[in-house]
């Protein structure tokens, strides 16, 4: 087995009831790359990702998850977190009642006392908080909030990336990250996932459109259609799409 | 304005309320887990401007039989009333809430609503809720919702994913959930209720 292979994903097919989303995706990752995956609406793109993070909806028929040399799919989605895995949500999940403070405090020092590793400090604790809330241009009553109650659009997407900040994950994935965002809050994005990018992690972008390739650049880019990747390419890739649409692309 | 806190089991809950005009009271009710039987209150709001802000919280983990019933009767007109009962029945235990509101026909200009829900914790539980409102005036603002389901999945794998453990992240639901009646308890009381949810 490579070394430097982070994801290596065979035949995985998954099903959402009697219906099957996934119908056999091969897909290698190594660290240090970004891929993109993009498709047509209905290709399993989101499900791929959802199945990764371990949504409980969907059952995976067959195939194999292989993530830093453990059965990925023998994981709870807490486990896979703790792993370090982290899915940024196409819709994240508003939780009134809950304030990002709190949300942050208890999935932070699960993951430390998962990793064996002493509780932050208050201090600690607060010092990593506006460190990231910083890195994606959140202001101080931003803390305070009920997670993702009353966010505009853009607030949700930098939420998600103000959380894989603090996650600090060696595998993201980013479903749809782009959608619903006006040019800044795109920046901000994408800003926040290149400075994320080290040669330890690698990242998958999920998108049906190129312009957030343009802000984050791919090094591997996949069409998926139908539950199969039909085509992986370089960036050159993207440019096709662009030009001709994904009913160029066949298998 | 005063506001009043009654822990079912341990402190002497009053059973009829009566708000003269311009009175003003806030009470809150909580049942521990273990308290069942019937949990009666009325209240008569008999003055212009009397004001009566009701909420509890009713935790049925167990085996509970629990019976609450509440009737607000609205006799003279200008007043308001405000009901939020919320709940967590699991386990085999049995919840129901009556909920009356009565306004009688010279009560105009009343406001009164009344909101109960319910989340189920096992297949198991169940819970009958029936608000009712009763009302022969007819310029009144009045409402009343009542749900009944069970903790979101959707926000249960968000945390999750998050690398918040199943147990916990049920835990902050459940307090979510709450928190509207919570807000209304003094820190002690809020500390204890959460020691009940783990």
């Amino acid at each position: 087995m490579n070394k430097d292979i982070l994801l290596e994903i065979k035949n995985l097919h998954a099903s959402v009831g009697e219906k099957e989303i996934l119908k056999g995706v091969d897909l290698t990752i190594r660290r240090g790359e970004v891929h993109a995956v993009m498709g047509p609406n209905g290709a399993g793109k989101s499900t791929l990702g959802a199945v990764l993070a371990g949504r409980p909806d969907f059952t995976v028929t067959a195939g194999s998850i292989c993530y830093a040399g453990q059965d990925l799919l023998a994981l709870c989605p807490e486990e896979r977190s703790w792993a370090g895995l982290f899915l940024s949500f196409q819709y994240p999940v508003e939780i009134p009642g809950v304030s990002i403070t709190n949300f942050m405090k208890s999935a932070i020092s699960a993951r430390r006392k998962a990793q064996g590793l002493p509780e932050l400090t208050p201090g600690e604790f607060l010092k990593l908080l506006k460190e990231k809330m910083a890195f994606v241009q959140m202001k101080g009553e931003f803390a305070k909030r009920e997670v993702n109650v009353g966010f505009s659009g853009g607030e949700k997407k930098r939420n998600e990336i103000f959380q894989m900040a603090m996650l600090e994950p060696t595998l993201s994935i980013l479903d749809e990250t782009d959608s619903g965002l006006d040019v800044d809050a795109l920046r901000i994005v994408a800003e926040g996932v290149n400075r994320l990018r080290t040669p330890e992690t690698a990242a998958i972008v999920i998108t049906h459109y190129q312009r957030l390739l343009e802000y984050i650049v791919p090094d591997v880019v996949h069409v998926l259609k139908d539950g199969r990747i039909v085509e992986t390419g370089g960036r050159e890739l993207v440019d096709r799409i662009e030009r001709e649409g994904y009913e160029s692309i066949h298998e | 304005m005063n506001s009043e806190v009654y822990v079912i089991g341990r402190d002497s809950v009053p059973q009829y309320l009566r708000l003269e005009a311009g009175e003003e009271r806030t009470l809150t009710l909580i049942v521990p887990p273990g308290n069942g039987g019937r949990l009666v209150l009325e209240a008569d709001l008999v003055g212009p401007g009397a004001s009566l802000d009701l909420a509890g919280l009713y935790l049925c983990p167990g085996d509970e039989r629990l019976d609450l019933r509440l009737l607000v009767r609205h006799t003279v007109g200008g007043c308001v009333s405000r009901q939020l009962f919320k709940g967590l029945v699991g386990g085999t235990a049995r919840a129901s809430f009556d909920g009356l509101v009565y306004v009688a026909q010279d009560a105009q200009k009343t406001q009164a609503y009344q909101e109960n829900h319910t989340i189920l914790l096992s297949e198991t539980a169940r819970v009958e809720s029936r608000p009712q409102l009763e009302i022969y005036a007819d310029d009144v603002q009045c409402s009343h919702g009542a749900t009944t389901g069970y903790l979101n999945p959707e926000e249960l794998f968000y945390l999750r994913s998050r690398g918040i453990p199943e147990a916990e992240a049920r835990r902050l639901q459940m307090v979510a959930f709450l928190a509207p009646v919570l807000r209304r308890l003094p820190e002690p009381l809020i500390e204890e209720i959460h020691a009940c949810l783990s």
